[in-house]
């Protein structure tokens, strides 16, 4: 190197410093130590006690686990296209020449700053069965479909009964979706007016348009978003957590990895079998998100590509 | 203005409002609760609005969660701490990220952005105990030390700023003799502001809503963060008191209303810009 | 207008220099301890109570604190108390006094987050013989004192004799076999016209509180206290099966239509008020909620909750305590042992309990005690709690997993949508392979332990 270069490298290094102390204080350490740690019996209050690879072997067989993974893959699968769905529809709908959109989007995108401990303490009171706002909306509609029908749909009792609890956290997940909403209407605002202009001599209508302009030219913020949505999701925590007051929801629906992570590491004093946990979890990501990048490759459109 | 213009013009706005309303509902059925005394709010079937606006509600529930005031002022300072920890250490790794020339920076950068992956849970526990045997367990350091150390969105975010801002302004200083950090603090900072406070908005947020760092970190009840003091008050035995809860939910909520009005614009362009470089 | 907007950038620099610090100071830094309060020591003592419950207690800090001039006892009232204490143990910042419950004092005592009494017990002249034998039995483990009690409990049926007099049955007659109880049961419940459930003699779920230890009442243990659970054994199946036979015959979702218009317990929509549910089991606690919450009208009776009829014997009923420990690790464990042997001299425990409307886990109490008692029924509760059947609660090292996973797979069986066998062989096989790692972590360090907390304090 040259004198110029070795100047520069160290005063690169000075200037990243920062972030690298915090590297090896809190990703590489924390790392190593988990993998050690899934190898211990560990209480945290007692020295970890090397057990090799028995948290392993428990995790394999341990049905609340494969439950937990269950309900966090599903969760994610299912609220990961809805919201985007809804935010790129919320986008398309902002998109167009009306009045007061600075209004509408301010009323969708606040929800998504709610901090946690509101919104779970409002979607719990929202989603109570018997008087909770969701069900009153539910209940005209399904009388209606019952007197036609002569059927006796009841909207379900959403935090109490194992098959819906599930998806009452998803509808308090698709209040959020101002945050990606934002993100696709500036992706919107991107797309060149030719193009749309081209379409429409060419006599495509709005819904062709749509799919043969729009979207391709989305694709590159669609990728992007599915893949933060995707990290983000599979890490669940603090909204199930308050719903249920700390507990698993009802028949462990709203059980998910991160929950039986902190439970099993300071409710139950496992840390050992917590630490295995989450480099489950890890592997979890790291295998969905490359999976989503190698189908994305093919598909994102790129501007000039 | 021709028909067919119209239809889907009023199409539009139907749709809209509709869907601001499903927005809004929440919101209203929040601020509605927190009015109603208490043997309205579980009523069947629910009932929209108060008979009466009960405003004392709100003192009532604030004396009733413990000392609020306590808990807001923790939360203002580590919002506070958090956020000139990470505007300055992110601006600095940004800038060593972009402006200097180094040899092993992009892979380095690569690491960096690798380490987005990697989950919370997975360090929580070794984190934890790190934090025990530095004695720091039962004090606020766990909640804004690391923010000193630059966390890898916000350098991300940052180092993608800096690189749009043109070469000949820095080179120019260097040829001029500039100390490196000099033409950080002098010349790129000031013109990163916009980037700079969107990353302060997105801190503050961020820390205002944390709830996990402070379930795992904080112990002593005096140290809680609102968050924390209200999911306490939230799991109090005898009962709960929906029209408090509400009200207390209300007044966490609102100061991130208020300051998104206040900083609206920047809100918004910081969140497209994300997503889009 | 350079000279105003420089100015000011200034004062802001100023203002900026001068909050940082502080701002740093005050993050830096736990709050004080100081030392002293008005010169005494400080004891931090953590307790689970709230409203008029926290205020007896307070009252009887109070007391002390006016008795002496070296110990200020400082009571905080704490949500969730289990998890926060032994966070504050594993973080190295405990309190020094805990008021805890019952439900996980074995799993403390094996990770060595308390501190053994018997030493600062004995010299206080705390003697076994002074207690109802299961209140002193359930404070010691592995050979040592962990707590000593202050408000007991013991669960009973409670009944609404208006309901049963409506139903044809006598109001001063409750059921006395578990089987007479689901016959009354059935002459108790009613129906709307469009087939919803109206009323209910009884429902597990309601309260439900009682779950892991409602086996008792069909003959015996889950567990054999040392290494292995019984759930194969006919207590546990006899349980397991007397709960699916409720979906069954109201149906898992016509229950859960039902109750999802009850109450809280704390109101006057409790279902046991609103005339719901006719039957319930409770603690000594019920009649306060009662005379609070229920309407003026209100008539009820108190008796042993019914066995299976093949079990003779003195009353089974379920016991429980609120307990008072000292963590590992407190600062002032000596003048906290201080403040818990104030609470056990009979004025204080007679006071403390009288103020909550509970009896004294004392053997003996004072004819002004019994006198002064607001409940009814007390003499029954102090019955159930002498007789010889009086369990304690499960104190499974695991009890936290167990619980989870018992009401995990009661819940399923009682909406109907598991097998009750199948639920129950489930759950052994889980938790008898948690307790198994929970029994070889504890016999890894057994010895070491024993002999550090023989020469402890």
């Amino acid at each position: 190197m040259t004198r110029g270069e070795r100047k520069n490298l160290r005063t690169g290094l000075l200037f990243i410093s920062p972030w690298i102390l915090g590297f090896v204080a809190f990703t590489a350490y924390p790392l190593l130590a988990s993998v050690w740690f899934s190898l211990c019996d560990y209480s945290v209050l007692s020295e970890p006690v090397f057990i090799g690879a028995d948290n392993y072997r428990d995790l394999w067989q341990d049905e609340v686990f494969w439950l937990a993974l269950r309900n966090t893959v599903v969760f994610a699968a299912v609220s990961i296209p809805l919201g985007t769905a809804l935010a790129i529809g919320l986008a398309v709908l902002l998109n167009q020449p009306v009045r007061g959109k600075g209004v509408f989007r301010t009323i969708f995108f606040l929800p998504s700053l709610v901090p946690a401990i509101s919104l779970a303490i409002l979607w719990q009171w929202m989603l109570n069965g018997s008087m909770g706002l969701v069900n009153e909306v539910l209940r005209p509609p399904l009388d209606a479909i019952n007197w036609i029908a002569g059927t006796a749909l009841q909207p379900p009792d959403w935090l109490n009964d194992p098959s819906w609890a599930l998806w009452g956290l998803v509808l308090t997940g698709l209040w959020g979706a101002g945050n990606a909403m934002v993100i696709y209407l500036a992706g919107l605002q991107e797309i060149p007016a030719e193009l749309y202009e081209a379409a429409e001599m060419d006599g495509a209508n709005a819904l062709r348009r749509f799919r043969d302009v729009t979207l391709p030219l989305l694709t590159p913020v669609i990728f992007f978003n599915v893949i933060m949505g995707l990290i983000g999701s599979l890490q669940t925590f603090a909204v199930p957590y308050i719903l249920t007051g700390g507990t698993d929801g009802p028949g462990r629906s709203l059980l998910f990895l991160a929950t039986y992570i902190y439970q099993s590491a300071f409710d139950y004093w496992n840390m050992g079998y917590a630490s295995a946990l989450a480099l489950v979890l890890f592997l979890l990501i790291l295998v969905l998100t490359f999976v989503v990048v190698r189908f994305g490759e093919k598909r994102v459109h790129y501007a000039g590509r | 203005m021709p028909d067919a213009d119209q239809r889907p013009r009023l199409l539009v706005l139907a749709l809209l409002l509709l869907l601001g309303a499903a927005f809004l509902l929440p919101f209203a059925w929040m601020v509605s609760t927190s009015l109603k005394p208490l043997n309205e709010t579980m009523v069947l079937p629910p009932r929209w609005l108060p008979s009466e606006p009960q405003w004392q509600n709100y003192p009532e529930a604030m004396r009733a969660m413990g000392p609020f005031w306590l808990y807001a002022r923790n939360s203002l300072l580590l919002a506070v701490l958090n956020v000139v920890g990470t505007v300055f250490s992110s601006a600095l790794v940004a800038y060593g990220f972009s402006r200097i020339e180094w040899r092993g920076r992009d892979n380095l950068f690569l690491l960096l952005l690798a380490t987005m992956m990697i989950p919370f849970p997975v360090v929580m526990v070794p984190v934890y105990t790190l934090f025990r045997d530095l004695g720091w367990i039962g004090s606020f350091k766990p909640l804004w030390v690391p923010a000193f150390l630059a966390g890898a969105f916000n350098v991300f975010l940052l180092r993608q700023f800096f690189l749009t801002i043109p070469r000949d302004l820095t080179e120019a200083a260097r040829m001029d003799g500039c100390g490196e950090f000099r033409i950080f603090w002098q010349i790129i900072l000031p013109l990163a502001k916009p980037a700079l406070l969107t990353v302060a908005l997105f801190q503050f947020m961020a820390t205002w809503n944390d709830f996990l760092g402070p379930l795992i970190f904080l112990v002593r009840q005096d140290q809680f963060t609102l968050a924390l003091g209200l999911q306490n008050f939230q799991s109090m035995q005898g009962g709960t008191a929906w029209h408090y809860l509400m009200a207390a939910s209300t007044l966490v909520v609102l100061p991130v209303l208020v300051l998104f009005f206040l900083a609206q614009r920047t809100f918004i362009r910081g969140i497209s810009t994300t997503g889009l470089k | 207008m350079e000279r105003s907007s420089y100015s000011i950038r200034r004062l802001a620099g100023c203002a900026a220099a001068l909050i940082m610090p502080t701002c740093l100071a005050m993050a830096g830094t736990a709050p004080p301890d100081t030392p002293t309060e008005q010169g005494r020591a400080v004891v931090e003592y953590w307790e689970k109570w709230t409203g008029a419950e926290a205020d007896v207690m307070r009252s009887i800090v109070d007391d002390f604190n006016r008795s002496q001039d070296r110990i200020f006892v400082r009571m905080l009232t704490v949500s969730r108390i289990d998890q926060k204490m032994m966070m504050a143990v594993a973080g190295r910042v405990p309190p020094d006094l805990v008021g805890l419950w019952l439900t996980h004092l074995t799993s403390y005592v094996q990770n060595n987050a308390l501190l053994p009494l018997d030493t600062l017990a004995r010299e206080a002249g705390i003697r076994g013989e002074d207690y109802i034998p299961v209140y002193w039995e359930m404070c010691r483990r592995e050979g040592f004192l962990w707590a000593l009690p202050t408000t007991p409990t013991v669960t009973a049926l409670h009944w609404n004799k208006k309901m049963f007099r409506e139903a044809g049955l006598d109001p001063e007659q409750p059921p006395r076999t578990l089987e007479e109880l689901e016959y009354f049961n059935d002459r108790l419940t009613k129906r709307r016209p469009d087939g919803l459930l109206e009323q209910v003699g009884h429902l597990p779920q309601e309260p439900g509180w009682w779950m892991r230890d409602f086996n008792h009442w069909f003959g015996g243990p889950v567990w054999d206290g040392d290494k292995r659970l019984l759930l194969d054994g006919q207590p546990a199946r006899a349980f397991f099966q007397w709960a699916a036979s409720y979906p069954r015959r109201f149906g898992g979702e016509g229950m859960n239509n039902l109750r999802a218009a009850f109450g809280n317990f704390a109101s006057p929509q409790n279902p046991f008020f609103t005339g719901k549910v006719a039957m319930v089991v409770q603690g000594v606690w019920m009649d306060n909620f009662i005379r609070q919450y229920a309407p003026p009208d209100f008539e009820y009776g108190v008796a042993p909750f019914p066995a299976l009829a093949v079990q003779q014997g003195p009353p089974v009923s379920i016991a429980e305590c609120d307990l008072l420990v000292i963590p590992a690790g407190a600062k002032h464990p000596k003048e906290a042992m201080e403040f818990i042997v104030y609470t056990q001299t009979p004025a204080a425990m007679e006071k403390l309990c009288l103020g909550q409307k509970k009896f004294t886990p004392l053997r003996e109490v004072s004819p002004e005690f019994l006198h002064a008692h607001p409940h009814p029924y007390l003499p029954t509760f102090i019955a159930l709690a002498k007789s010889p059947n009086a369990q304690a609660i499960l104190s499974l090292p695991t009890l936290a997993e167990y619980s989870n996973d018992l009401t995990t797979y009661i819940s399923l069986v009682l909406l109907g949508r598991m097998d009750p066998d199948e639920a129950r062989e489930a759950l052994q096989a889980r938790q008898q392979k948690a307790l198994d790692k929970k029994t070889a972590r504890w016999d890894r360090v057994r010895e070491k332990r024993l002999a550090e907390w023989k020469t402890r304090l």
